[in-house]
């Protein structure tokens, strides 16, 4: 045998270095074409819409006022997101629950809500909770209908935040329950209780696996928060809608407001992006 | 604080998995304080499910279980059951055939997740101790890295670092050395070998004849759910009474 002090291993050969300058190249072409043809996509698009005859001074001259809605549009998916996040956890404890009570109450929740339409379930909490008052209130309870009458702006945020909640339960669950029996027991011979387990173990771990699906129904929010204007609020696409109509220009109007939710989705992309990087730092593959 | 004599103690344990799978049948076992035992046997004999009876992982069907001073029979129920179960846990470290360090912290983090978690202490505290064990498995130079950056063998020795950090008084090998690359052994059973010269108790389930010969005090043979024999290595590794343990030796010799 040779000595291994011998062995060639400090200099890597030429034709090695080649081959791996020509993997370099490739990932880079790659990259770098791939840009290239995104931004042409989107040249190709704004192109299309200038030989439609779209009519860009009149969506310049709206703009403000539909960015207008913005505020309310973020209100309601800030709220209802974090609305979604709490139930989601407190849902996926309950699925997991050896509680009978408990375990049947998280499971009717999701199976109801996953199993009725979005848009029937805004207007349950905000035409038909108020129904439920009246009874309650003939039944001897007191102010029960003022307090079953929700403004607009409420029933929309807890329409969305439980119905993403129940589809978010079922992630959180699955990513719970993908983290190894390996980790449980160690975590167990620790001497950890379940909560301890839960809180230092399982949860930081499923959330990796689970932010991927969690950004996907952040996304489809942002965009659901449009159904708050079916009760009168004065959001992004309430106010491109309107305008639209007004002017007979909705083509316009339709654009811009479908422009304005993309380029929030990118920057909701963008953010997934690098909570995931982060997220990866006991991966191999990142040092 | 007075040693006391036993360290672990097992009478009658029975395990039966689902309704008709029985594992370990009628176990009796003393363990004593500062004493390295082997159980070695067959795959699928119960040793393991022994092992994991020890500390609770595995719920015995029947019998009694002492760790230091506690007691837990099985069948008790109840708030104060559980209490007494998570003071065993404490009191025993348990080092798996597959690591299973937390993949999300370091090192470092993984052994002093233990006693700031459980124990309450703050990462200050727990941290000198930590870097000593480090250094005493010999991988002061890993303190941040991740588990997936490190080898087995590394691996596996901040594993028994994250056990140590407990000060347990009892150690479990549940095979310790079975998923390891034959090179990446020694390291890990030389880690095992200074623990047991410093006085820990050990209980090992492990084919590593070196340690059962050389570190061992006393070896016991396990088959289907029994004991079959027992004694001190020299006797059972030369002098097996039993046709079965000759037969189970004959194979891993």
């Amino acid at each position: 045998m040779n000595d291994p002090s011998e062995l060639p291993v400090n200099e890597i050969p030429p034709e090695a270095q080649a081959v791996l300058n020509s993997i370099e190249d490739t990932q880079t072409r790659f990259k770098r074409n791939l840009a290239f043809s995104l931004a042409g996509l989107v040249v190709f698009l704004f192109f299309v819409l200038y030989i439609i005859g779209l009519d860009f001074r009149f969506m310049a001259r709206w703009l403000g006022f539909i960015m207008g809605g913005m505020g309310y549009t973020l209100l309601v998916s800030v709220l209802a997101i974090t609305l979604a996040c709490i139930l989601a956890v407190l849902g996926a404890l309950g699925r997991l629950s050896r509680n009978p009570v408990i375990n049947s109450l998280a499971t009717a929740y999701v199976s109801l809500i996953r199993g009725t339409p979005l848009l029937v379930q805004v207007y349950m909490w905000y035409l038909a909770l108020p129904q439920v008052g009246q009874a309650l209130e003939r039944m001897g309870i007191a102010g029960a209908q003022r307090w079953f009458t929700l403004p607009a702006l409420v029933a929309g945020i807890l329409a969305l935040g439980v119905c993403y909640g129940a589809y978010m339960t079922e992630i959180v669950r699955a990513g719970m329950q993908s983290i190894g029996v390996g980790q449980r027991e160690a975590a167990k011979s620790l001497g950890m209780n379940s909560s301890q387990m839960l809180r230092r173990i399982i949860f930081p771990q499923a959330l990796r696996v689970i932010i991927p699906p969690v950004s996907n129904e952040f996304i489809a929010m942002v965009k659901d928060s449009s159904l708050v204007s079916l009760m009168g609020v004065w959001e992004l696409s309430y106010r491109a809608i309107k305008i639209g109509r007004r002017y007979f220009q909705s083509l316009e109007m339709l654009v811009l407001v479908a422009l304005i939710y993309w380029v929030m989705c990118i920057i909701l992309q963008s953010v997934q992006e690098r909570v995931e990087a982060h997220m990866a730092r006991g991966d191999r593959r990142t040092h | 604080m007075a040693e006391r004599d036993t360290m672990v103690s097992i009478q009658n344990l029975h395990k039966v998995f689902g309704r008709d799978i029985y594992v370990l049948r009628g176990i009796e076992l003393e363990v004593k304080t500062g004493e390295v035992v082997v159980i070695l046997g067959p795959s699928g004999s119960g040793k393991s499910t022994l092992l994991r009876c020890i500390n609770f992982l595995e719920e015995p069907t029947a019998g009694t279980i002492c760790v230091d001073d506690l007691t837990v029979r099985a069948g008790e129920k109840g708030r104060e059951r559980n209490r007494r179960i998570l003071e065993i846990r404490k009191k025993t470290g348990m080092c798996f055939q597959s690591f299973n360090l937390f993949p999300h912290m370091t090192a470092l983090e993984n052994i002093i997740e233990g006693p700031v978690t459980v124990l309450g202490q703050k990462p200050q505290e727990a941290i000198p101790y930590a870097e000593e064990l480090l250094g005493w498995v010999g991988l002061s130079d890993k303190r941040d890295e991740y588990p997936a950056r490190l080898s087995g063998g590394q691996q596996q020795r901040v594993a028994i670092a994250r056990s140590l950090a407990m000060r347990p008084k009892v150690m479990l090998f549940d095979e310790p050395t079975s998923a390891l690359d034959p090179e990446l052994v020694g390291e890990v059973v030389d880690v095992m070998e200074r623990l047991a010269r410093e006085g820990m108790t050990i209980i090992a389930v492990t084919h590593e004849m070196h340690f059962a010969r050389d570190v061992a005090q006393r070896v016991l043979i396990m088959d289907n759910g029994g004991w079959v024999e027992e004694g001190p290595p020299e006797e059972i590794f030369t002098n097996p009474q039993h046709e079965r343990s000759r037969r189970f030796l004959a194979h891993i010799l």
